[in-house]
């Protein structure tokens, strides 16, 4: 079955791939720095935009995605409501136990979980996989063995996922029925993943030979069919880095949204 | 002549395996010659194009010795597989791979991309076009593409066309004949059909890789026949010498008058996803019949067989033996499906479990088990490996025993997608005559094929499938003049 998968192109796709990826790990980091839930809302805010609006993608696809992220944030805050630490307690049911401590350390957690999420996604629906390892073999000396590796890899998916449904109708056929608790489990891991990684690792070592009779391991310098280099795109992203987040501080010192400033216990 | 490839006394030994896969073997090619290397699977023949394009043990690292061994300044290999030679998703980036390989400026990529599709005949709006939405043809010759921009002396050619349909087999050929007019071309092939033609040397290995002959093709066709024949190699005339050998009757047209069809489709739809994908309006299938499904790829054969196994989602009238198909609780117990790739259907360790597995399922007691699984192993030529794993079989066992494992409890309609794809000649045999004799003792077999030799020779009647959206019922016979009258007019 073919799958639809189109979008348009924004000037979030035109960002190096490379700087891109940087950026957002030095953003994953800062984040960890933040114990201000009025600062962390705000720049929530900020992330959502890109997400909401920039991304290319129709809005039903944004909307299925976000589904995993409204449980990321229940589960990691829930689960610091209940059993956090905290001293001013609102309501205690056994090893429940919700204070106010703990009501925000977990709506802080559960934000941040989306921040996290929103911004994987948008790299993951922004990023063309080629164009990263072309930009990662250009910009950061990433090996031509690892980048190339990836990108045969990458190929391969869309032929499994169409060997997986036809292992299911054989199955099917045969008439295996699903068994029940951990027995089953292991069962059907065995009869799926079994035929799938042998037809794998058979497609992975023709690929490779298959690669080597184009003469990939000639040494000396590739030229590249793509050129990656930076553009006024980049610009734009940093610039909207340097205005949003420092917004994000300025607002929560002036219009915070809640008293607490430091969620840690104990401070 | 020049000598442009030569080994002499090479010897090879894969790791594992018992014995030297070669022995003291020594081969010359020369510059223009067109060399068809004909042997049974196992006889080492892409192995043979590993150590001569220097592969092996360059890229492959297999312990190989040789006196001497010239391998050719510029080569490309053309492998059988379409979907495991690309490492790139879209058509100008796979070219583009081989050019940045070979260190060509990026500014003339373009103009390069663009000259060797023309060469291999493909046409594309945007050359930047997803190779996952080409058809087997069209894959192969952009492989043909990628291994023209490598300008090779040699060509060599591993099964191109083993996984293609007849049209994309042709297609194929007449790229490679015309862009190897100028070139040495070695190929490897075991239906040598479409390339008697073009070669002027064939060379025929027995399975334990030595030759046991090597020259012009006329003379090597005229004294080895019978070897030909032995290893199951698809040489023109092969069905009609099969026949004449066996003295096979014809099937004749069954008389239906007073009989229940065991499969009957009225107003039938299937469907992927909301689309339908597929629409029969009339359609019947008698005990004793064999049906092909004919229709082009893409065409809705394969949703045929797996909405009349109700896989998919269905709507209309289905009967079997009379039966609504919505009542069918277990619809195995009617209908045996046999799929394109074996390995898929295998759920044990042994192949004596894989057969068996059914009548476990079934509750069979262990004696009836027993007695079951040891005659079908006698009849499908199994015996041997009772106790070996399904992967460890060759194509041809895993093949019979993937039909042996679904039709065990002799179900009395069976479905086949393409069960002799990619099959050697004698495999293919074996197969159509044990598919004949359950045909014979009244099972409806069912069958999609691109191979019109089968209708020809073994079917009883033909469901033509038109774009999915229309099935023509026709005897087989019928179908057969048609066609012949339409190439004569």
């Amino acid at each position: 079955m073919p799958m639809d998968f189109s979008y348009k192109e924004t000037w979030l796709h035109k960002i190096n791939p490379s700087l891109k990826l940087l950026v957002m790990v030095l953003i994953f980091i800062h984040l960890l720095l933040i114990h201000n839930t009025n600062i962390l809302i705000n720049y929530m805010i900020g992330m959502l935009v890109l997400y909401l609006f920039f991304t290319g993608h129709p809005w039903r696809r944004l909307l299925v995605i976000s589904i995993p992220f409204l449980f990321i944030f229940l589960t990691s805050s829930t689960s610091m409501i209940f059993f956090g630490k905290g001293e001013i307690t609102w309501a205690e049911w056994g090893l429940v136990h919700i204070t106010e401590e703990s009501f925000f350390r977990g709506l802080h957690l559960g934000f941040r979980g989306i921040i996290f999420a929103v911004l994987g996604i948008v790299f993951a629906l922004t990023t063309r996989p080629v164009f990263l390892f072309y930009s990662l073999m250009q910009q950061l000396k990433l090996k031509p063995k690892y980048a190339y590796s990836f990108m045969a890899a990458i190929r391969l998916i869309p032929l499994m996922i169409e060997e997986m449904q036809t292992l299911h109708y054989a199955l099917k056929v045969r008439g295996v029925q699903g068994e029940k608790g951990v027995r089953g489990f292991y069962n059907k891991l065995k009869s799926y993943s079994i035929p799938l990684l042998s037809q794998s690792i058979r497609r992975a070592y023709r690929i490779a030979v298959a690669m080597e009779a184009k003469r990939f391991s000639i040494p000396g310098n590739r030229t590249y069919f793509y050129r990656l280099g930076f553009s006024k795109f980049d610009v734009i992203f940093l610039c909207y880095l340097l205005v949003i987040i420092p917004l994000a501080y300025i607002t929560a010192n002036h219009f915070p949204y809640f008293s607490i400033t430091d969620v840690r216990f104990g401070r | 002549m020049t000598t442009i490839a030569s080994m002499t006394n090479m010897r090879l030994k894969f790791p594992g395996a018992e014995s030297l896969l070669f022995e003291d073997f020594s081969l010359s090619f020369d510059k223009g010659e067109k060399v068809l290397i004909l042997g049974p699977s196992g006889s080492g023949k892409s192995t043979l194009l590993h150590v001569l394009t220097g592969l092996i043990p360059h890229a492959v690292e297999v312990p190989m010795k040789a006196d001497a061994l010239t391998i050719p300044e510029s080569w490309g290999v053309l492998f059988q597989d379409p979907d495991s030679q690309f490492c790139m998703p879209y058509v100008d980036e796979e070219i583009a791979f081989v050019l940045e390989n070979l260190q060509i400026p990026r500014e003339k990529m373009k103009l390069y991309i663009n000259h060797y599709l023309e060469q291999v005949g493909l046409e594309f709006a945007d050359t930047h076009t997803k190779i996952q939405t080409l058809s087997g043809g069209m894959k192969q010759r952009l492989a043909i593409a990628s291994v023209l921009a490598l300008e090779p002396e040699v060509l060599c050619l591993d099964e191109p066309t083993a996984m293609l349909d007849p049209e994309g087999t042709k297609l194929v050929w007449d790229t490679i004949k015309s862009v190897g007019e100028e070139k040495t071309v070695v190929i490897v092939e075991h239906k040598i059909g479409q390339v008697v033609d073009f070669v002027d040397r064939v060379i025929l290995l027995d399975e334990n890789g030595t030759i046991i002959a090597d020259g012009p093709k006329q003379t090597v066709f005229d004294q080895h026949s019978h070897v030909l024949v032995e290893q199951g190699i698809w040489y023109p005339g092969v069905w009609e010498d099969y026949m004449q050998e066996n003295d096979r009757q014809m099937p004749s047209p069954i008389n239906t008058a007073h009989v229940k069809p065991a499969v009957h489709l009225s107003d039938f739809s299937a469907f992927r996803g909301k689309v339908t994908a597929l629409h029969v309006e009339e359609a019947r299938a008698y005990p004793g019949e064999w049906v092909t499904v004919l229709g082009k790829n893409g065409g809705g054969k394969s949703t045929l067989l797996l909405a009349m196994m109700n896989l998919i989602k269905t709507r209309g009238t289905y009967h079997i033996l009379g039966q609504d198909y919505k009542r069918i609780k277990h619809m195995a117990a009617y209908v045996s499906f046999v799929f394109q790739n074996p390995e898929y259907q295998f759920v044990t360790n042994s192949v004596y479990e894989e057969i068996a597995f059914s009548l476990h399922l079934a509750k069979w007691d262990q004696e009836a088990i027993s007695q079951r699984v040891n005659q079908m192993m006698t009849i499908y030529h199994l015996e041997e490996h009772k106790h070996t794993h399904p992967y460890q079989l060759s194509m041809g066992q895993k093949r019979r025993l993937s039909v042996a494992a679904s039709i065990v409890k002799e179900q009395p309609i069976i479905l086949l997608d393409e069960p002799t794809f990619g099959q050697d000649a004698k495999n293919t045999f074996a197969i159509l005559e044990q598919l004949e004799q359950l045909r014979a003792k009244g099972t409806t077999i069912i069958m999609v094929t691109h191979d019109l030799n089968i209708v020809n020779y073994f079917a009883t009647k033909v469901w033509e499938i038109d774009h999915g959206k229309r099935v023509k019922e026709s005897s087989a016979l019928n179908y057969i003049e048609t066609l012949q009258q339409a190439v004569n007019s």
